[in-house]
């Protein structure tokens, strides 16, 4: 049939086969991940963390290293730098990012650009599915089955502590430690993405997908599985579209986890069924004060 | 290492030279208040969400200004309505907001596969150029760092009673409101007019790091402007003479020059929360 | 077991230079009730987050009997993150151990007896944010019940409750007492307070503490509450009443 030949013919090529089983490893991880990312407002690190990496992976692409490796290295140092930077109390944390962020994505740039570096530039901030290696796909298999098992294995008290930080900290959590934690997998999950979606893209995997599903998903462990199932399919569809439109594959990727969320947000339940949907709203809760 | 004297004796250099400064008057007057307000990412996010119609402008052969003024204006629009409705300054949409910028930039990629046949057109948007300035770039930056003067000197009081406490400011009135709004404005088409020497992704070089450097050792307003204008300019021409020597765009050098300028003050004067 | 359930001597805390907390000395015993007196910026929190080992205390010492069950305000809670009230009620089994696991049958059937026993036994499936104020409330010591703690902490259990949540509430209380178990209840409920075992006055330091009939006299209520403080003239002697400040959000 002639719809589904046009459909299937992705899947002849091997390039676009690893492709997608790529981006359905690293998708299915960041969009069960995205739950956590969106309820703790992670969004803001989870940007900067992708942008301030750059520097990393273009050292490691200058050394021809394995791209993972710079990723997580730098990772690692933009972490400390963003941490440092975001926690002077002269210009607050919006402003102490953008530093570190802009002064990495520089850097990263710099070296780049220089003459004499190869030019993979493109490559690094819009990500390139379809050059993904062996390693990048053992590497989002690790992700998906060791991130998978510490999501499931944290599943209480991470839900715990989103619902009452003080609870938690009752029952013998401490909220500062699972937010830690949630952050160092964060960063994991940014270094195997970047692979195939570039520094400045991957942050679609991580926010679209919960953004699509968060007013139709009844419970955290739901909102966790559809939000993967939607991180899967926008990568399917990114890579057809990427086949047979020509069009560059990180970004048609990128855009299709954009459209689902804008579709997502778009399809409210009524109102009369909606008020058991409509999550995260403003956060309603008093910020832990002294005193009271 | 070529000399220093070349940005004054090379063409193209003496241009660049000129718009670097021009853009550094505009870092440190809107700077002192983009950090004051907590503008930073909004700046960069005004920056980065051009990019799509400045790929489309190039293909279409509209004006690149046109377009991303035309842009710029629209984003500035949408957030203060966003804040608004929100009522909390608009930070509930930050999500909707990051998304919306990866959604510009992809869009822009997939529009620059179709329209450049090189990634150098890509890069130049993306982190500036040295080159490629042209007078209607530096009159754009010249508009803009006198109406950003302007603007602060009679605006700069509201701004900083509307930053200082928000939900009062609705009893300043409507005045208020539209102060507000034309200080998001402003910042919008600052960062068009940076776009040029510093490209879509690096506005924040020189409008947010000249400023957060001033901030580490001044704490009133008058001085956080001229000591932002100070640093800002100093960072525009070293940047600008290491672009040269490397044969790199101006963004980047900038970029790095600024964020290392911070982290020296900041460790130097070191007040950091515990 | 010692019948000493909570010994607190000298304690001081704070979030930074200042001390919030001051010289807090007390003693409870198993099945008394201690009412913490305060208002807002008193330290009451501050108390109950020593006390919960989520804050370190600067100075002094505290002695529990094993770890406390909370009972928090429902404005610290998130009302729309998707859980419903048995969820809330099981969050308490995560003290047992064993967090990473999935409940098990025991665990959801504790829960679902505490959830009887505070009357919401019918809407353990109604997600939190729907349920009413009173019936948050009573989500929350659900939850706090499970726990089987000798000791627990209650930040304002009855604020913003409908009488019938109330009077189930106290209901409640009255048996945890009778079980042996220690309540620490901060309130801003002066009358309420005659009737616990102890009351404590905190005004960011301690100001008494002791039997009500000994410490509710107009001195301690003064130094306690300072100008919150009405007292109003009866008949039949006087009563005093504070004047609430609640702060919803920042």
């Amino acid at each position: 049939m002639e719809v589904l030949d046009f459909l299937v013919d992705p899947l002849r090529s091997g390039i676009d086969r690893r492709a997608l089983l790529e981006l359905a490893l690293v998708g299915g991880f960041c969009g069960a991940l995205g739950f956590w990312v969106v309820t703790e407002r992670l969004a803001y690190s989870a940007e900067s963390l992708s942008h301030g990496l750059l520097p990393g992976l273009v050292l490691a692409a200058l050394a021809g290293a394995p791209l993972l490796l710079g990723a997580a290295g730098g990772a690692l140092v933009a972490a400390a730098l963003i941490a440092f930077a975001a926690r002077d109390p002269r210009v607050g944390p919006d402003t102490g990012t953008a530093v570190a962020v802009t002064g990495l994505v520089g850097l990263g740039a710099l070296l780049a650009l220089a003459p004499e570096s190869p030019q993979r530039l493109e490559e690094l901030l819009f990500g390139d599915p379809l050059g993904v290696t062996d390693g990048d796909l053992a590497a989002a298999a690790v992700l998906l089955v060791l991130g998978g098992a510490a999501l499931v294995a944290l599943h209480r008290p991470l839900s715990a502590a989103a619902f009452d930080a003080g609870g938690a900290a009752a029952v013998g959590f401490r909220p500062a430690l699972l937010r830690l934690v949630l952050l160092v997998l964060l960063a994991a999950a940014v270094a195997v993405a970047v692979q195939g979606l570039g520094t400045l893209l991957v942050l679609a995997v991580l926010i679209g997908p919960p953004l699509a599903v968060r007013h139709h998903a009844r419970s955290p462990a739901r909102a966790m599985l559809a939000g993967a199932a939607v991180a899967v399919l926008a990568g399917v569809v990114g890579i057809e579209v990427s086949f047979h439109a020509h069009s560059a594959a990180g970004a048609s990727v990128a855009l299709a986890l954009c459209a689902a969320a804008a579709l997502g947000s778009a399809l409210r339940p009524s109102p009369g069924a909606g008020r058991r949907g409509a999550w995260p709203r403003s956060r309603r809760r008093a910020q832990a004060s002294p005193g009271r | 290492m070529p000399s220093p004297l070349d940005l004054a004796d090379l063409p193209f250099l003496r241009e660049a030279l000129l718009e670097l400064v021009l853009l550094a008057v505009t870092g440190g007057v809107l700077g002192a208040w983009i950090v004051l307000r907590r503008l930073a990412f909004f700046s960069h996010a005004a920056g980065s969400a051009t990019f799509p119609g400045l790929v489309a402008a190039d293909a279409s052969g509209v004006s690149p200004t046109i377009a991303g003024l035309a842009v710029a204006l629209g984003y500035a629009g949408g957030v203060q309505r966003a804040g608004r409705a929100a009522g909390e300054g608009g930070r509930d949409h930050g999500e909707a907001t990051a998304l919306l910028l990866v959604a510009a930039l992809a869009t822009g990629v997939i529009l620059a596969s179709d329209v450049f046949e090189s990634g150098a057109a890509v890069d130049r948007l993306l982190f500036g150029t040295l080159l490629g300035l042209d007078t209607a770039d530096l009159v754009l930056s010249a508009v803009v760092a006198v109406i950003a003067a302007a603007g602060a000197v009679a605006l700069g009081r509201t701004w900083s009673a509307v930053g200082f406490d928000p939900d009062g400011a609705d009893a300043l009135g409507l005045s208020a409101a539209r102060a507000d709004l034309s200080l998001l404005v402003l910042v919008a088409v600052a960062a068009v007019a940076a776009i040029p020497a510093v490209g879509v992704l690096l506005v924040t070089a020189i409008y947010v790091l000249p400023a957060a450097a001033a901030r580490m050792f001044t704490t009133s307003i008058r001085g956080l402007v001229a000591c932002a204008l100070g640093v800002a300019l100093a960072e525009g021409i070293v940047g600008l003479y290491l672009a040269y020597w490397l044969d790199v765009p101006a963004g980047p050098p900038v970029a790095m020059l600024g964020a290392l300028v911070c982290l020296v003050l900041a460790a130097a004067t070191g007040r950091s929360a515990a | 077991m010692s019948a000493t359930a909570v010994r607190v001597e000298q304690l001081a805390a704070g979030y930074g230079s200042e001390p919030v907390l001051e010289h807090v000395t007390l003693e409870a015993r198993a099945g008394q009730s201690v009412c913490v007196l305060g208002p807002n910026g008193g330290g009451k929190t501050t108390l109950f987050r020593v006390l919960l080992g989520e804050l370190e205390p600067t100075a002094g010492s505290v002695e529990l009997s094993g770890r406390p069950a909370y009972m928090a305000q429902t404005e610290r809670t998130r009302l729309d993150f998707p859980v419903t009230a048995l969820d809330v009620a099981l969050m308490g089994t995560l003290a047992a151990g064993r967090w990473w696991l999935p409940p098990r049958r025991t665990e959801r059937d504790a829960a679902a007896v505490a959830l009887e026993r505070v009357g919401l036994g019918d809407r353990a499936g109604v997600r939190f944010g729907e349920l009413s104020g009173g019936q948050r409330q009573r989500a929350l010591l659900a939850r706090a019940l499970v726990q089987d703690a000798r000791v627990l902490l209650l930040d304002e259990p009855l604020s913003g409750v409908d009488p019938a949540s109330a009077r189930l509430i106290n209901r409640v209380f009255d048996e945890l007492r009778s079980e042996g178990r220690v309540l620490l209840v901060a309130s801003h409920d002066v009358e309420s307070a005659r009737s616990f075992d102890l009351v404590l006055c905190l005004n960011r330091h301690q100001v008494a503490f002791g039997a009500p009939a000994e410490t509710l006299n107009r001195a301690a209520l003064q130094a306690t509450y300072g100008h919150e403080l009405i007292v109003l003239e009866d008949g039949g002697g006087t009563r005093a009443v504070t004047v609430q400040h609640h702060e919803h959000g920042h």
